[in-house]
């Protein structure tokens, strides 16, 4: 504990807990009564503020303002992956894509403070910060996002992403492939390794190649996209390559697991990849996502297993490992959920409730869940996949029998322009519910 | 499926007085925490509370009665130009799509 930490954090109860002083326990009940008078009904640091972390600091300070809220984000403004692939298509400005932290603070009283938290101790409830600053919880909530497994495939780190970007975390490197595709000649391929799954928005490296072949059919007719891919089928496969093939014809060219898809190593230098067996390819720009995990701070906490995400109990979320650890987002084992922004603002949502109740000593809540992600094939053609999620009575998130699933094949082109616009709508929405950022 | 515990008191609680959700307070009770959560995906789409209005509309402060049938409507696929409300009203029992249109109904525009 650092005396720059703020009073706020330190509440009598803890600094007897501390003190390590069991036989003061008994005490703690008579010191309640002043926490409450204090305004602290207790303490939460949430980690992380894109879609998960800030919804759940929001969320929690709407179930119980007394409750005492902090949120660590190293960045002041944050950009969102969901229409970054508009920004690498060039129809938006990375401004559109930007969120800030001033609804939170002072509408809702959320504590914001910028810095990288580096450590957690379950044990003593503390994390550490960048600052050197350590902050004391009650509940704490991760909201990580994901990691790259550098060096996964081949000749891929983080040196290699300065030259072949990923740009699978939106901001700087959604710029820089930008600026790539727009110094690429006319005629050129950009290439796109695309990993297996699990990853981060699984329709997003096709609407990714939908919206840089619409960028090309507008700017450079004569260049192709060229998607290597590490499995064998994706999100709304059907919905895109039936749009693929009406809106470009043959510009978008997707090669399968089983047909050498699999890239394993990369050059960026050259711009070159390697796939399984042998085939040497040549990108004008060269995009490769690589294979994720939780965000770090979820392995400092403890809350990973073996495959490099987080289980959690999904009436609370809960990390399984650790008590009093939440864990939302893109990091969690949340299947059949998505890892979408839409579902770990749903998350949070899940477990601000559970915690608000877990704090006043109540019932939690039946959790509920939704999904609805939009994909665009062009700035007027929309595809969606939805999906209502509850617990069967074996308490595992089931997706509610006979409800979501995809667009119809088929439809009218209206029906295409309808969802494009209703994309538009749901990030709106989506960013108003999460950040309070109207654009 | 059988409805969640909860969920099962709120069907039969009838009118509940939800005016007092938005924000929740401490005070609020289970079945309303429970609406609450119930709807709190609904945002996602139609904005914090339901409020927003955009090429999706805004839900908040519409009768109950039109909020219900609609929702019922989208489920049974027989509203016209439906793209996902459809699929997504599919995923609830008719109880509640009831809870969702009486917790929107209250909450003030």
């Amino acid at each position: 504990m650092t005396t720059e930490q703020n009073k706020h954090l330190v509440s009598r109860r803890n600094l007897l807990k501390g003190a390590g002083a069991a036989s003061l326990l008994p005490l703690l009940s008579a010191c309640g009564a002043t926490a409450i008078s204090n305004g602290t009904a207790g303490r939460v640091v949430v980690v992380g503020g894109g879609f998960g972390g800030a919804t759940a600091a929001k969320y929690i300070k709407r179930g119980n303002p007394a409750i005492d809220v902090t949120l660590v984000e190293p960045s002041k403004t944050f950009y969102t992956c969901p229409f970054s692939n508009l920004v690498l298509a060039g129809e938006r400005s990375m401004d559109t894509i930007s969120h800030n932290y001033r609804e939170l603070e002072q509408v809702y009283g959320v504590r914001v403070i910028h810095a990288l938290a580096e450590d957690v101790d379950p044990v003593a409830h503390t994390l550490r910060l960048s600052t050197g600053r350590t902050l004391q919880y009650d509940r704490l909530v991760l909201s990580p996002g994901i990691d790259f497994r550098w060096n996964a495939i081949e000749g891929y780190d983080q040196q290699a992403a300065e030259l072949a970007p990923h740009a699978w975390k939106a901001g700087p490197q959604t710029l820089l492939l930008r600026r790539q595709l727009e110094a690429m000649e006319d005629g050129g391929v950009y290439i796109m390794a695309a990993p297996a799954n699990p990853f981060r928005c699984p329709p997003g490296p096709y609407e990714r190649a939908s919206m840089i072949a619409h960028y090309f059919s507008q700017h450079k007719p004569r260049s192709k996209v060229l998607i290597l891919d590490a499995k064998d089928n994706f999100s709304k496969q059907g919905l895109f390559t039936s749009a693929w093939k009406e809106v470009y014809g043959d510009r978008i060219e997707w090669v399968s697991l089983s047909n050498d898809g699999r890239v394993v190593q990369v050059d960026a230098a050259r711009r070159e990849v390697v796939t399984e067996f042998g085939t040497r390819h040549k990108a004008s720009v060269l995009n490769v996502i690589p294979p994720q995990k939780a965000g770090f701070i979820a392995e400092r906490a403890g809350v990973t297993n073996e495959s490099g995400w987080v289980p959690v109990n999904p009436r609370t979320f809960e990390s399984e490992r650790v008590k009093d650890i939440y864990v939302v987002g893109d990091a969690t084992v949340a299947a059949p959920m998505p890892k979408s922004g839409f579902a770990a603002n749903a998350q949070g949502k899940v477990a601000a409730a559970a915690i608000v109740a877990s704090l006043e000593g109540t019932d939690t809540a039946d959790p509920f869940w939704a999904n609805t992600c939009y994909s665009l094939i062009s700035p007027d053609y929309g595809i969606s996949v939805a999906g209502v999620y509850r617990l069967n009575d074996e308490s595992r998130i089931i997706e509610t029998p006979g409800s979501g699933g995809v667009s119809p094949a088929g439809a009218a082109a209206s029906f295409r322009r309808n969802e494009a616009a209703y994309a538009v709508g749901w990030y709106n929405a989506i960013s108003q519910d999460t950040w309070g950022t109207r654009l | 499926m059988t409805p969640h515990k909860h969920l099962l008191h709120l069907a039969f609680a009838g009118l509940l007085g939800l005016a007092a959700v938005s924000p929740l307070h401490a005070a609020a009770t289970a079945e309303q925490r429970q609406a609450a959560l119930l709807a709190s995906s609904c945002a996602n789409c139609h904005g914090t509370d339901g409020k927003l209005a955009g090429s999706i509309p805004a839900i908040a402060g519409r009768p109950a009665s039109v909020l219900e049938s609609q929702l019922l409507s989208f489920k049974r696929g027989e509203m016209p130009h439906a793209t996902v409300m459809d699929r997504l009203a599919r995923g609830y029992t008719d109880e509640e799509l009831a809870i969702l249109a009486r917790y929107f109904a209250n909450i003030n525009r």
